[in-house]
């Protein structure tokens, strides 16, 4: 029985039972099989506020054209959907929708609610949605509080059906349910793999020449067009889902030859369900962030379709334009220090990048950690060694590192720069979706912005000056891994 | 909440919850670091809320995810939090710098039924400096949770004192972050307030200090610049530390501020003509300014036919500003917290005694569809054949939510209500005299940036 045939998705704890969220230590060592005292089980004993599955999830749902996204929860929950509108509304301009909002609705629920149940309220909430806003989708998505309180939103939500037009898909967002923002990945593709795709056979013939990419919210549509144009300079035809995909190219999706994922860790659960349910294979390896990760990233799509020989022939042209373009940058990043800290994948793909580049790498600090990572560790360790710490943010750790470290420069994911730019150190985001990271040009496009924060560092520097950080000198002498625990 | 508009879902709120608001009003007052105890997206969610909704202010301080936050798990939702928040207070206290810690409790903690108080009394002891704040987000709205973050600190943080400073006022009632212009709002309270001598007191961002907040009890009077929020943090700062309060609408512009400072110089029983000669120095220094500007916005004619889009502070302020000082045509205000009638009928009737200016057309509500059909009662579609008064041009002032509804309208826009998501905002603020003139600088430039 597939996951995709329960109501509720699992979360990473138990589909991949090695995912870790705490662990300080290096890099060497890893990628030899085994995970080098990564224990799943580590926890600290200080935490900082962070993010939940239904954070992500948002940035998704809240992408998708004829959406309306109905957060069932208290009225605070998923108001961040405010900020992910901001993504949105430059996604659309950019795909030629300029000026459109994200929809996205509260239930708010009260404490009568807390007492009596808020599954009424989730099912009029949806009847009213149709009504008013005629979107073709409803994503009812579930915060902490239904989960705590027992409503039963799939039950709601297939009593709402009976009474709309519009497809409603009930999701899973309950944010203690996982300590795993990764879970929200799954959570959105069970969502849409249930109650989205057509029935086996149902959709057509099958499409020849055309490859799912697994985009993820944290690329944009630069990164899109470069990938794009690689794969039709193989006589391939990219079909980009799910973020910005209209249900249609969802639909498309089980017709394609292949998928390929950018970002494994993100991909998995979905790539399995297009294989065994629609017969489409995948590859998911590697992401297409440095030169190197490109072309394997190209060459195993090209020996996937049968075109191994032209990806390779491909990859090694693109390669070596772009080598020589990058030639310019080497003198500005020779023997720089970069610390990088982001998911998982993006982080150590984005550290083989800068390797490329010339620079030397002083510490990466991933969200979480699971085996997926190993591929990536592998090529790391093998050069100098350097600090590895698993942390879903946790800005008091990372500005006890970074105050040991003092890198030249810190990459970081959306929101997770200010500690370091407050210390004065330049500061580089590792995604946004307006700008361009993936494949040979998006390597170029990333040397030129560092070049020009490295050349031009004065709001940091001034930032070093004057910003405050919240934290007493005393920790600042303690070792940054002193609130890692290694049991429960 | 009770939701009071019979409306089963809430659409793209234009606030956040009890939790969000707390956060905004402990993490923005200097020395107090607040510790969530609630699941693990609440911090972020506040954060990305803040990128799309507060003038581009996220981080700061210890907020966005440099708060700390027991981040509850299942285990902890099955058998319970304590543990984890003790850790998690003797940690923060060791590694966070400063003098106040408040436990602001979320949704997980208070169904799960964790006794926080217990261990926040416990915890804190004879040392103190650690108070505990129930703001679940099914409590209520951000507005809701900023009242009772400083209820607890008027409560808890601020020390009796016997002796009262004449010339010392307190001033709340605009919530950080909540209203994005915040800062620059509270600058011009502390200008405007200076005008009659007085020293005001303010709680949050860069002119605040612990050591101010701490010397509130010893205040002559509070001002509380809101219709709605910080009330009850008034009365109960009345009963417990002896000092009355009264109340004034945010005042945006000279018309406002004149009034203002009335009611503040009633309230006091400081000379009238004290009071008078200030506000007649204020008038003069301030249409030097404006004066400059006659000949352009004259011959333009720069009057335009309003729509106002705002919470309850800032709809009002907003249209008595543009009726009262600019002399535009405030058609419809739309004020769109979810209020009870009660509530609604105590703002309107405190705004009309304030001497407020009764717009054309008023309605409460927040969603797109339903202010669409109100602004079509006054504008309808086609051009109504030649003869009608069209009511144009036509501006709205309301948030970055509203930008749609402006292009259908054909309408100038600009984002001043929450959520402001396309301007970045610092220092500026539209509250006293100087804040009139920035708000007209900023609603002209944003239908002549064509010129």
């Amino acid at each position: 029985m597939s996951f995709l045939d329960h109501k509720i998705p699992p979360v990473r704890e138990h589909r991949h039972p090695e995912t870790a969220l705490a662990h300080g230590g290096t890099i060497a060592g890893h990628g030899r099989g085994g995970l080098c005292g990564v224990s799943p089980q580590a926890s600290r004993s200080f935490t900082q506020g962070s993010i939940c599955p239904l954070l992500p999830a948002l940035g998704i749902m809240c992408s998708l054209p004829e959406t309306v996204v109905i957060l069932h929860g208290a009225v605070g929950c998923g108001t961040c959907a405010a900020g992910n509108n901001t993504n949105v509304r430059a996604g659309r301009a950019s795909r030629g929708a300029p000026g459109s909002d994200a929809m996205w609705l509260s239930t708010a629920l009260d404490e009568i609610s807390v007492i009596n149940g808020g599954d009424g309220r989730l099912e009029a909430a949806i009847v009213e949605a149709d009504r008013e806003l005629s979107p073709r989708v409803i994503l009812a998505v579930s915060g902490c509080l239904p989960g705590v309180i027992g409503d039963d939103i799939d039950a709601a939500a297939a009593r709402a059906q009976e009474r709309v037009a519009a497809r409603v898909l009930p999701v899973h967002c309950e944010g203690f349910r996982s300590r795993f923002m990764a879970t929200a990945y799954d959570v959105v593709y069970h969502a849409l793999g249930r109650h989205l795709l057509p029935d086996p056979g149902a959709g057509g013939e099958r499409l020849p020449r055309t490859v799912n990419v697994m985009n993820v919210g944290s690329m944009g549509l630069a990164d899109e067009d470069e990938l794009g144009r690689l794969l039709a300079e193989l006589g391939l035809e990219a079909n980009f889902i799910p973020v910005f995909a209209h249900p249609g190219n969802l639909a498309l999706a089980t017709r394609a030859a292949l998928s390929v994922s950018v970002c494994p860790t993100h991909d998995d659960y979905f790539l399995r369900h297009l294989e065994e349910k629609y017969g489409v294979p995948y590859v998911i390896k590697h992401m297409p962030i440095g030169l190197a990760n490109t072309s394997s990233w190209l060459a195993d799509v090209g020996q996937a379709m049968g075109l191994g020989r032209e990806a390779k022939r491909l990859a090694g042209r693109e390669e070596a334009e772009a080598r020589r373009a990058l030639g310019e940058f080497r003198e500005a990043f020779r023997g720089k220090r970069a610390f990088l800290s982001a998911g998982e994948y993006r982080s150590l793909a984005t550290a083989s990048l800068l390797r490329e580049l010339g620079f030397e790498i002083s510490g990466i600090r991933s969200f979480h950690f699971d085996a997926f990572a190993e591929v990536e560790m592998e090529k790391l360790g093998r050069g100098e060694d350097f600090v590895f710490n698993v942390a879903n943010v946790q800005p008091f750790e990372e500005a006890n590192l970074l105050g040991r470290l003092r890198p030249d420069v810190f990459l970081g994911h959306w929101h997770g720069n200010s500690t370091a730019a407050r210390m004065g150190i330049p500061s580089q985001v590792m995604y946004n979706g307006g700008y361009s990271y993936m494949g040979f040009r998006g390597a170029f496009d990333l040397a030129r912005r560092l070049r020009r924060r490295l050349a031009h560092p004065q709001f940091y520097q001034r930032l070093g000056r004057y910003g405050r950080l919240p934290y007493r000198g005393e920790w600042f002498r303690e070792e940054p891994f002193s609130h890692i625990r290694t049991t429960g | 909440m009770r939701r009071v508009s019979g409306k089963a879902y809430i659409e793209r709120p234009r606030w956040t919850c009890a939790l969000g608001g707390a956060l905004a009003a402990a993490g923005n007052m200097p020395g107090v670091v607040p510790i969530l105890h609630a699941g693990p997206g609440c911090a972020g969610n506040f954060a990305w809320t803040n990128n799309g909704s507060a003038g581009l202010n996220v981080t700061g301080g210890c907020l966005a995810l440099g708060v700390p936050s027991t981040n509850l798990q299942e285990s902890e939702v099955v058998f319970g939090g304590l543990d984890r928040l003790r850790e998690e207070i003797v940690n923060a206290r060791r590694i966070m710098e400063g003098s106040v810690f408040l436990v602001l409790t979320g949704c997980l903690p208070e169904v799960i039924g964790d006794d926080v108080g217990g261990l926040v009394d416990e915890l804190a002891g004879r040392r103190g400096g650690l108070a505990h704040v129930s703001v679940p987000g099914f409590k209520g709205d951000s507005f809701l949770g900023y009242d009772e973050a400083l209820r607890v600190i008027f409560e808890k943080v601020v020390p009796r004192s016997g002796k009262k400073r004449g010339d010392l006022v307190n001033v709340w009632g605009i919530p950080p972050t909540l209203d994005p212009f915040w800062r620059g709002n509270l600058d011009g309270l502390i200008g405007l307030l200076g005008l009659l001598g007085l020293k005001a007191n303010v709680f949050f961002g860069p002119r605040a200090s612990l050591a101010a907040v701490r010397q509130a009890g010893s205040a002559a009077l509070n001002v509380v610049a809101s219709g709605l929020y910080g009330i009850q943090a008034a009365e109960s700062f009345r009963e417990r530390h002896g000092v009355g309060f009264v109340q004034a609408p945010l005042p945006f512009g000279a018309g406002a501020s004149d009034r203002f400072l009335g009611t503040v110089g009633r309230a006091l029983g400081l000379p009238a003509r004290r009071v008078r000669g200030a506000i007649e120095a204020a008038g003069r220094s301030h249409y030097q300014y404006l004066e400059p500007l006659i000949d352009v916005y004259n011959d333009m004619e720069a009057q335009r036919h309003a729509l106002v889009i705002g919470d309850a502070n800032y709809a009002l302020a907003i249209s008595d500003f543009l009726a009262g000082d600019l002399g535009w045509v405030p058609e419809l205000v739309v004020i769109t917290d979810d209020l009870s009638r009660e509530r609604r009928e105590s703002l309107l009737s405190f705004h009309r005694e304030a001497g407020g200016i009764a717009p054309g057309r008023l309605f409460f509500g927040h969603r797109a569809g339903d202010i669409l059909r109100e602004a079509r009662c006054i504008w309808p579609e086609g051009d109504g054949g030649g003869y009608r008064d069209p009511r144009s041009p036509i501006f709205v002032a309301g948030s970055s939510l509203d930008r749609d509804l402006a292009a259908r309208l054909g309408a100038g826009h600009l984002s001043l209500s929450y959520p402001v998501a396309n301007r970045a905002i610092l220092s500026r603020g539209y509250t006293g005299y100087g804040g009139g003139l920035t708000l007209t600088e900023d609603l002209i430039g944003a239908f002549i940036a064509g010129r």
